[in-house]
């Protein structure tokens, strides 16, 4: 569908041009919003230099979805501000501990979502601190100083968007749909293994899995880049659910012993080894039922069936990419579901309370002057700390990042522009340091790629560019200081009591998803497919914490989503048949399929399919259904059995 | 006659009326968006980007040049 050609990228220095281009994007665009903070003389420039820095993402439509995400974050958290300091004004204690459990709420909102949703609950959190921590002894300040940096976030806001639409910063829709065009051919790849008769690669299904889950946040922003985005990000997503759909197929197939010689399998396996574009022969299944002939066993069909299933679903994935590509709306508009444990966000929220507690204890206890400055930085580090994978590593880096980001704004300020008041020449002298921190946030190597972030996010905060700039060594040292102060105090905070370890994360995953597998929660009005979506996104969220080294726990959670999956599948096929004359077989199969009770399940199974006019009809493909289903929960039982025994 | 302009006051702060235009002209092409995919705007253009963003220029300046 899509042809890719793999070229080797332009590169200049070793760096490719498109880091390049991107690192010179964010420094025009942070110049041009300090240009216009100083114009309008807002009160203060240096947080429209800092939205610039956080919204350097590397396409347009990504910069604009975190920039809306940026202005309701700021709303909320002025909101909450303005609240708490209205409710505690008089009461300094009461006041801290309103900003501990108000950022315990943001973290644990934080876990619940993500993409650029989560980064806007965490930036609800620290704008409290950022405004009303700042104004603590000047309560009366709190709305003016609400509004500055919401004025100052909608002129870096412009001049992102304005420079990103000028400079032509790329769109991420034409590089997803080459994205999802290769993944549905590697699942078709990973699918025809079953007809060579090759045993199942757990380790391609996972990586696939993966991918797949993992451009779910992108594609959300894929909404924002043009007039045809939402039908776009609607189409992708909906190819992103099917493709899922089709990769559970493949596993259903792939688990299964496929009758190589038998014929009804034969039209699938030649339309798999086809090539990409063709359309495959869902509208020619007729052809499949003349091949049946020779099917004797109700086995046999089941494993027939799981290949129909698999073509069908792999057509509607071709229908949604094509959809994508002519932006046009897809058949279905599915929804991604991201998977949510509750219990874990909790546990990150508390931990993340706590923290704001040891740290505020402290400074009371310490009494340093402008004290409050430095907690805002720890509720900072806090909050961008529960947007990364791991909280303490976060804070790591931030404590390597800090110095090295006071050095070099030491350098900018006090030797290079050293008491120079014309913008030109701080638009010059903020390019290397901009363009290489940009430069280096692009790079594959995470480590440097953190430090660039934290550069690039730090370096106008402590230079603070105002007009006039002052020049003030003392603010310097001391802006400096409580930067590499907080990130040392929550580091400390953090050893005393660790965030939510990824041992933990992955216990809690497995026995809620072992949970929801005995009572299959109640999701009002959703598609089997989503359902399915929802529990590979727990599957990704498993490996993101090192599930992939825990080969018991991964191989529990894939027998509970082949199981959610299949009982789903049944409970679809059953449900046709509730109205018709089969209705007690059909409560007697949910019933044996509520008991995992296999030997019953075929035997319903092949009454059923006694019972079948025809052998692609709603009883036939219900029968198949419960043979396949009672495979899995036999396997399933092997899963545990192993458990028990080891 | 010279223009006059509506103001805008939240809470007792008091808006520039250009920030009405400006809000104003966002709504509008967010409200735009499903016709302008109708009618294929984003095809027409090699640049589609530019040409929405001129067409957010031109709904704000007739904004202020009609209200």
């Amino acid at each position: 569908m899509v042809a890719t050609i793999a070229e080797q990228p332009f590169t200049v220095a070793k760096i490719p041009v498109s880091s390049w281009t991107f690192a010179i994007r964010v420094w025009l665009a942070m110049i041009l919003a300090l240009f216009v903070s100083f114009w309008l003389q807002l009160e203060a420039p240096a947080s429209a230099a800092v939205t610039v820095g956080i919204l350097a993402e590397p396409t347009r439509g990504q910069a604009l979805d975190k920039a809306c995400f940026r202005l309701l974050g700021t709303i909320v958290g002025v909101t909450a501000s303005i609240a708490i300091t209205g409710l505690f004004s008089q009461e300094r204690d009461l006041i801290l501990a309103a900003f501990a459990v108000w950022i315990g709420i943001c973290v644990f909102a934080a876990n619940l979502l993500d993409g650029y949703r989560a980064y806007a609950a965490v930036l609800s959190g620290y704008t409290v601190a950022l405004i009303a921590t700042q104004q603590i002894d000047t309560p009366q300040h709190v709305f003016e100083s609400g509004m500055a940096r919401g004025a100052a976030i909608a002129v870096g806001i412009v001049s992102m968007a304005i420079v990103n639409t000028l400079m032509d910063a790329p769109d991420r829709h034409p590089r997803l749909m080459v994205q999802l065009a290769a993944i549905r051919r590697r699942v078709r790849d990973y699918a025809s293994a079953a007809f060579r008769g090759e045993p199942d690669n757990s380790t391609t299904f996972l990586t696939l899995l993966r991918e797949i889950v993992a451009l779910r946040p992108e594609i959300a922003s894929v909404a924002l880049e043009s007039s045809s985005g939402s039908v776009r990000s609607a189409a992708a997503r909906s190819t992103a659910v099917g493709l899922i759909a089709e990769l559970q197929a493949a596993r259903i197939l792939n688990s299964g012993p496929v009758d190589v010689d038998n014929t009804a399998c034969d039209q699938p396996r030649a339309a798999l080894e086809r090539a990409d574009d063709s359309v495959l022969p869902a509208q020619r299944l007729p052809g499949l039922v003349a091949g049946q002939e020779r099917v004797r066993v109700v086995e046999t069909e089941a494993s027939a069936w799981a290949a129909r299933e698999l073509l069908r679903r792999d057509e509607q994935v071709r229908q949604d990419l094509l959809a994508l590509r002519s932006a046009r709306w897809p058949l279905r508009a599915w929804r991604a579901p991201l998977y949510r444990s509750y219990r874990t966000a909790v546990e990150s929220g508390v931990r993340a309370a706590l923290w704001l507690a040891i740290a505020s204890v402290f400074y009371v206890w310490a009494g340093w002057p402008a004290a409050s400055v430095s907690l805002s930085f720890v509720a900072l580090i806090i909050g961008l700390g529960a947007t990364t994978p791991s909280a303490r590593g976060f804070s790591a880096i931030t404590l390597i990042g800090t110095p090295i980001a006071a050095v070099l704004t030491g350098i900018l300020e006090f030797i290079i522009l050293n008491g120079a008041d014309a913008f030109p020449l701080l638009a010059i002298a903020m390019a290397p340091f901009t363009i290489s921190a940009a430069v280096l946030m692009k790079s594959q190597n995470p480590l440097w790629s953190s430090l660039g972030r934290v550069n690039l996010l730090f370096l106008p905060i402590i230079l603070s560019p105002s007009n006039p700039q002052t020049y003030n060594p003392q603010s310097f040292l001391f802006t400096s200081l409580f930067l590499v102060a907080a990130a040392s105090l929550l580091l400390a905070a953090q050893t005393l009591i660790p965030p939510v370890s990824d041992d933990e994360r992955r216990m809690r995953l497995l026995a809620e998803a072992r949970s929801e597998l005995q009572e299959p929660a109640d999701q009002n009005g959703e598609a089997p497919e989503e359902a399915t979506f929802r529990d590979a996104s727990r599957i990704g969220q498993f490996l993101a914490v090192g599930g992939a080294r825990d080969s018991r726990g991964l191989a529990e959670m894939l027998s509970c989503f082949d199981q959610s999956a299949m009982v789903r599948l049944c409970d679809t096929k059953l449900m046709k048949l509730t109205d018709g004359p089969l209705a007690p077989l059909a409560d007697e199969a949910r019933a044996a399929i509520v008991k995992r009770d296999t030997p019953s399940l075929r035997t319903i199974a092949l009454r059923l399919r006694k019972m079948a006019a025809q052998k692609d009809s709603m009883e036939a493909d219900a029968a198949a259904c419960l043979v396949l289903a009672s495979k899995i929960f036999d396997r399933g039982r092997g899963v545990d059995f192993s458990q028990e025994t080891t | 006659m010279a223009h006059t302009f509506a103001e805008l006051v939240v809470g007792g702060v008091l808006f520039a009326p250009f920030v009405t235009y400006l809000v104003a002209a966002l709504v509008l092409i967010v409200v735009l968006r499903p016709l302008l995919h109708v009618v294929g705007f984003a095809k027409m253009f090699s640049h589609a980007s530019v040409a929405e963003l001129s067409l957010y220029v031109t709904i704000l300046s007739l904004l202020v040049l009609l209200f």
